[in-house]
């Protein structure tokens, strides 16, 4: 008895000495996060931040560099992008790794999305944040003004004529630059002329030759398509201007935003000058009132229904859009659907042409988002960050970038290269002239939140614009009051 | 209180008599036992259905499991999906790191909490209660902010080269670690445990002159072995699903655990669904076993009060 | 521990206590020193420190600005904190109960006379251990208004398909009965409890010619309180925190949407302050939501505690 005693005794203390040593300034556990202990919805303490929108395949993912010189700066280079989209950048950075034998670039693929920068945020907390990050553009100002970003005014002065005017505005806070202006792309009316054309109508009223169709003029053709069945609900579909979102939520189907509404109707979104966000601005209002009233005209929720069954999440594959599948005749989508559509619907009749205006004569409006590369403070590798920043936002990057992704580039040079751009794809640059940006803020992601919601709130017809409208203008000014312009 | 002085009679074997199937319903006539089977069948059927969804989608092939509607039974077994998932990513290594994650956070938990137990529960000293309370009220923090404030912490302490990182961040310390401190969930669990330990056996073991610490390892812990069991099971499930907490200390790819791994299967416009589905098979492979052979412990762990207490 | 240990015998004698109590007191801290270290370093100092940058402004990055109670007369005027504080409220008003019944329905039927048990208890626990990421992402598919087995089988017994994620009056819905895959977890701590009731009581009951819904009614429900006080409590503090399941329903928040279900019904508290601090760089305002959440949790709890005091059995404690 006696010996075993003193053995568990040993035993014991060896617990508390790993307790204690643990102590060594450490913290406990799963009180916080909710331990996970009694039910499955414990494990919600689990929360994914960003699954959802998440990441890649490794071979993406895999760190690029094995071409760098031993002694070589190491530039640590964050993307959210996933292939192929960062097969491309995978190149650019390899390229350029080739060519600075003194600087090693080495990618990583984080899981993340525009808006959800929960790990970039704690990365930087932690000091192993990267030198460099592939930021949404127009989230910048924003990320600025929180400190994410770090000021490059004095290494990209005289930058700024090479790139869009609008892109470059994109990059600036307070004066500022921010960040270097990397892809852009544009808007349009994505059409499939054969289920038109079987519905009994005619699509070549939409051909863009004919200059930009009425919005009355493409919802006559669309409700011709558009077919239920024997309980009522949707079969197919000729057209969701705007919502719902992928599973029925709040936001665009494919790219009817608030903001292409808005600019449809000639609204302002912002006036920078008094640093006011202006939702409830007429021609925002006349948007936003337009998709209420189609919404009514179509019920609601038979099209949210029909949008839920037949792209069920954001994730759902690409060769299940409902576009592709014969499902639905139009959608207001982007220059990436050209690659897409000789994948997916090689066979399919498909065209784009401009978004469809209000009255007849009105000039067609589209809006152009992209990305950036931006630096995060405190870089141990700053000058050699700057540099890769202006090689691959630079026209060595763009180049390759254009070419591989089917995106549009941001410098003036490129948009005039007529190698980089096949015939459908040039098509874009047209509409890429006449497009408008979203509003750069310091409070650009929370603005785009409270459109979004709105805008589900209006398509579902449980509020009208101008009161949904008015609760933006509200929670969001306060917030630009306190950030400042 | 009734029930207090029932179960001191019997508590001396409770712990083992909780095990024994269905004594008392001895007598239930046959048909009592009809009603019972369709609860449990229809129950079983519904909570299948999202395993059954998994293993289904699992072994369909891309178009297969892509297709609208969805079948009910796979057209075609695409068996080396399984392959597939485990070449998508570096699923051996993932698979290490979640093994070493989930041991260390377990052996924390079952070491820590058993410990605290019985100072909660079979020591009187002033102001337990009280504590106790204060331990059960931390269960109601908001998690996503006190990250923030841990965050910090973590990022300041060193960690002596450990994984090649400078601080914390960025090595497995913060997701073990913290298991060494206890928790609350498990706290209870085992309190309560304890608490239906009769306390003639305490006092027997200290006229022989033991002391608390023998007491606790020679007398209790023995006693307590399936609530052990529970926690251990509880703590390496939660660790090895956990997924937010690997997301934002780990920093570099290759420390990654499983259920972080599993984000890769998602892109922003795709999802490789058959093989995600696969991987999730996977990985809940382990965890179903090692149930399967300890769940007879759930029924004799779990105290939560009442008669046994 | 020396700490601890060492102030455990001034508060000793400050009180006065016996030997046998001092050396009680000494252990008791020491057995709890693990726990007590843990609590002042992950609770206490994220408490003071939140409640600090609650009256801040602050994103995460730059000092802290000191604003006062500027971000308490936000939540104020807030109308999507009251949105997230009542989808909150009405989720775990529903799942916490429905979880209740369910969990006692199950066990129940389980500590009947039935031989293959086991096969049951495994499949019912099954769904605890999948990982909420996997699940949400099933459901979804599950769910799907014209595909989803959800619907085929209520169309089988004659019941209308909802929309169950797009419409709002079904999406909170959807998010209590993804939770109640956990009831096989619960079930089993109930069935846990129901077989530590002293058959005894049946016995005598038997004798008394009680019928089984009298024996339910007056032995086992009574006898099971603690046990539904514990999966109240647990179920309280889960319910106010859900995120995970409402933040994948809803496609992650992520760029794509924004919305967090239609009309903002999936938003839930924690992840209206999720977005707060890491979408908009508002911490110092999801500090405040923070504060305003746990005391609002504490009452809860203690309104809980207070109200189980006229329905539950307590145990004289032992040991």
């Amino acid at each position: 008895m006696n010996r075993s005693v003193r053995r568990s005794r040993w035993s014991l203390l060896a617990v508390f000495a790993i307790t204690v040593a643990a102590c060594g300034g450490a913290a406990s556990p799963a009180p916080s996060t909710g331990g996970g202990a009694a039910s499955p919805s414990a494990s919600a303490a689990t929360s994914p931040s960003t699954e959802a929108s998440a990441s890649a395949s490794p071979e993406g993912s895999t760190v690029t560099g094995a071409s760098c010189q031993s002694g070589a700066t190491e530039v640590k280079f964050w993307t959210s992008h996933t292939p192929p989209d960062s097969d491309a950048l995978k190149n650019i950075v390899d390229a350029f790794n080739q060519a600075n034998p003194d600087i090693c670039v080495k990618m990583t693929i984080v899981p993340g999305s525009e808006t959800d920068i929960a790990k970039l945020l704690t990365s930087i907390r932690g000091g192993v944040a990267p030198d460099v990050y592939m930021a949404d553009r127009f989230t910048v100002p924003q990320r600025a003004a929180e400190g994410v970003l770090d000021d490059i005014t004095n290494e990209t002065q005289g930058l700024n004529s090479q790139y869009l005017d609008f892109a470059w505005a994109e990059t600036q806070f307070q004066g500022k630059t921010y960040a270097l202006p990397f892809d852009t792309d544009a808007r349009a009316l994505w059409y499939n002329k054969d289920l038109i054309t079987k519905a009994g109508a005619d699509p070549s009223v939409l051909d863009m030759s004919k200059g930009p169709a009425t919005i009355d003029q493409v919802v006559a053709i669309a409700d011709k398509v558009s077919k239920k069945d024997s309980s009522g609900n949707y079969d197919v579909l000729g057209w969701i201007p705007g919502g719902p979102g992928p599973g029925g939520q709040p936001g665009a189907f494919d790219q009817g935003w608030h903001y292409t509404w808005g600019f449809t109707f000639g609204g302002n979104f912002a006036d920078l000058q008094q640093c006011k966000v202006t939702p409830t601005d007429p021609g925002v209002v006349a948007g936003f009132q337009f998709l209420y009233d189609w919404a009514k005209d179509h019920d609601p929720k038979a099209v949210s229904r029909w949008v839920a069954s037949n792209l069920p999440t954001p994730q759902t594959p690409a060769s299940q859009n409902p576009l592709w599948t014969g499902k639905l005749a139009m959608t207001i989508s982007g220059d990436w659907r050209i690659a897409e559509q000789k994948k997916y619907a090689p066979n399919g009749d498909y065209d784009f042409t401009f978004i469809p205006v209000p009255k007849a004569g009105d000039q067609s409006a589209t809006w152009a988002g992209g990305w950036s590369m931006a630096l995060i403070p405190n870089s141990k590798a700053r000058d050699q960050a700057i540099k890769f920043m202006k090689y691959i936002a630079g026209p060595d990057g763009q180049r390759v970038y254009t070419k591989e992704s089917t995106h549009l580039p941001t410098i003036k040079d490129l948009l005039t290269d007529s190698s980089l751009f096949d015939p459908q794809h040039a098509k874009f640059l047209d509409l890429l002239k006449v497009a408008k940006n979203r509003p750069p803020l310091s409070v650009g992601a929370a603005y785009w939140d409270a459109l979004t919601s709105a805008q589900g709130s209006v398509e579902a017809n449980s509020k009208q614009p101008m009161d949904a409208l008015q609760e933006v203008q509200d929670s969001v000014q306060s917030q630009l009051d306190a950030a400042g312009c | 209180m009734a029930s207090t002085e029932i179960a001191r009679t019997s508590a001396g074997s409770s712990a083992v008599a909780a095990a024994q199937p269905n004594r008392r319903t001895g007598r239930a006539i046959l048909s009592g036992s009809v009603l019972p089977r369709i609860v449990l069948i229809a129950g079983c059927a519904l909570f299948a259905l999202p395993f059954y969804f998994m293993f289904v989608s699992a072994v369909k092939t891309t178009a297969e499991a892509t297709q609208t509607p969805p079948t009910f039974f796979p057209q075609t077994f695409a068996w080396d999906n399984f392959q597939a998932a485990v070449n998508y990513i570096p699923f051996g290594l993932y698979a290490i790191n979640s093994v070493v994650i989930t041991v260390g956070a377990t052996l924390g938990a079952v070491l820590s909490n058993t410990a605290i137990a019985y100072g909660f529960s079979r020591i009187h000293w002033p102001g337990r209660n009280f504590l106790f309370y204060v331990c059960l009220a931390t269960v109601f923090l908001p998690y996503p902010v006190v990250l923030v404030a841990l965050f910090d912490i973590f990022g300041k302490l060193p960690s002596f080269g450990i994984q090649g990182a400078q601080s914390w961040v960025d090595t497995f310390l913060p997701l073990i670690v913290p298991a060494f401190f206890g928790n609350p969930f498990y706290v209870f669990l085992m309190r309560q445990f304890m608490l239906g330990i009769p306390r003639d056996l305490s006092d027997a073991a200290k006229v022989d002159g033991a002391s608390e610490i023998q007491t606790f390892w020679r007398v209790i812990l023995p006693l307590t072995r399936p609530a052990v069991v529970v926690v251990a099971i509880l703590a390496a499930v939660a660790a090895w699903n956990e997924f937010l907490l690997p997301l934002l200390y780990l920093q570099s790819q290759d420390k990654y655990p499983l259920a972080v791994g599993l984000a890769f299967y998602t892109s922003q416009h795709d999802v490789a669904y058959n093989l995600l589905m696969a991987a999730s098979t996977l990985i809940v492979l382990p965890i179903v076993i090692v149930f399967l052979f300890a769940q007879r412990f759930f029924i004799e762990g779990i105290t939560v009060g009442g008669v046994k207490g | 521990m020396t700490a601890a240990a060492s102030a455990a015998t001034t508060t000793t004698r400050r009180f006065g206590l016996g030997p046998m109590e001092r050396h009680n007191l000494r252990w008791g801290l020491l057995f709890i020193s693990p726990w007590l270290f843990g609590f002042v370093a992950l609770s206490i100092f994220p408490i003071v420190y939140t409640f600090y940058l609650s009256l801040t402004r602050y994103s995460g990055i730059r000092a802290p600005v000191l604003v006062g109670l500027a971000n308490y007369q936000r939540i104020a005027s807030d109308p999507l904190f009251l949105k997230s504080a009542y989808n909150t409220l009405y989720y775990t008003a529903l799942a916490v109960p429905v979880g209740v019944v369910m969990a006692m329905i199950l066990a129940i039927a389980m500590n009947q006379k039935v031989r293959e048990v086991a096969i049951y208890r495994a499949i019912l626990y099954l769904p605890s251990i999948l990982p909420v990421f996997a699940i949400s992402l099933i459901f979804i598919y599950l769910l799907n208004p014209a595909y989803g087995m959800v619907n085929g089988l209520l169309g089988m017994v004659g019941l209308p398909s909802p929309n169950w994620l797009g419409d709002p009056a079904f999406s909170r819905i959807a998010l209590v009965m993804i939770a109640q895959l956990g009831a096989g977890q619960w079930a089993l701590v109930f069935l846990a409890g129901l077989r530590g009731i002293p058959i005894e009581l049946y016995e005598s009951a038997d004798i008394d010619g009680a019928g089984p819904w009298t024996k339910f009614r007056h032995i086992t429900l009574p006898l099971m309180t603690p046990v539904i006080l514990y999966d109240i409590i647990i179920g309280l503090s889960l319910g106010l925190q859900v995120f995970t399941s409402a933040f994948i329903l809803t496609g992650g928040g992520g760029g794509r949407g924004g919305g967090a279900g239609p009309d903002n019904s999936l938003l839930t508290y924690v992840y209206y302050l999720y977005k707060q601090a890491f979408q908009f760089g508002q911490m110092g305002y999801a500090a405040a939501l923070s504060v305003v959440m746990f005391v609002v949790s504490l009452i809860l709890a203690g309104a809980v505690f207070r109200w189980a005091r006229g329905w539950v059995f307590y145990e004289a404690e032992e040991a």
